[in-house]
């Protein structure tokens, strides 16, 4: 059936955008799938924060000390 | 969905959460600790001296008057620079400072609130007025490098620059008074 919000406008409807209907979602494999999220969150971030260490501890070793002492 | 799997993912969440703050303790007690280490055997610290001066006589009498600026070397061997921050120049725009020893660079500032930092090297400071700046540091390699003026202090505050000239320990040669000038160039 073609998309006609005009046919109820005075009463807008979360179905009437095909963005807003909820998936139909198979419980099992929302379950499998929340079984890796942690994980996929855990190296995603862990990537991140290593790499931002890896250039503060490059900078600081091979920039910072070897400008000498100051105090 | 049995009922007992969404009791399991958050606990499972959780887990890795307290995991992820352990592990950024960690990093924190690893970088701290490394800041401490290299504080207490490398003599790396924030310039932390507090002492005043009296910015209306500055130029006139004490240990910024006019004659008493530039680098001296005292009886002891120690040397130090002395320097005034005013708008929009360094007084004395060129510093001799020796290569390989410690050096004590002191500043103060007679109008509004400057900073420098020393191209290259860790020197870096505020120059506020009513107060001594003062840095210790050692210069590694000879050359002349930039001072300019880190904080706005003004419309001429980008021309307001020096010079620091790094000699090698047989050209730093004070003379009678202890005194050392740049070498002209």
């Amino acid at each position: 059936m073609p998309h006609d919000s005009m046919i109820h406008s005075n009463q807008p409807s979360a179905a009437d955008s095909p963005f807003d209907v909820a998936d139909e979602v198979d419980e099992a494999a929302l379950a499998a799938v929340m079984r890796h999220v942690p994980l996929g969150a855990g190296v995603l971030a862990g990537a991140a924060v290593a790499l931002l260490v890896l250039g503060y501890l490059l900078s600081y070793l091979l920039v910072f000390i070897p400008r000498g002492t100051v105090g | 969905m049995s009922e007992r799997q969404p009791e399991m993912h958050e606990r499972r969440i959780l887990g890795t959460e307290l995991l992820w703050a352990f592990g950024v303790g960690v990093l924190i007690a690893a970088t701290l600790s490394m800041i401490v280490f290299t504080a207490l055997t490398m003599g790396i610290n924030p310039p932390s001296n507090v002492e005043r001066v009296d910015p209306k006589m500055l130029h006139l009498s004490g240990e910024f008057a006019e004659h008493n600026l530039g680098t001296s070397v005292a009886a002891d061997g120690s040397v130090t620079a002395r320097v005034i921050a005013t708008q929009f120049m360094f007084v004395p725009r060129c510093i001799a400072v020796p290569q390989g020893r410690p050096v004590t660079l002191r500043f103060a500032a007679p109008d509004v609130i400057h900073g420098i930092l020393i191209t290259g090297t860790n020197v870096n400071t505020m120059v506020v007025p009513g107060f001594v700046a003062q840095v210790h540091t050692q210069f590694t390699r000879s050359g002349d490098l930039l001072m300019p003026c880190h904080e706005y202090c003004g419309l001429g505050h980008s021309e307001m620059w020096a010079t620091v000239q790094v000699l090698p320990e047989g050209a730093f040669q004070p003379d009678r008074e202890g005194r050392v000038s740049c070498a002209q160039r």
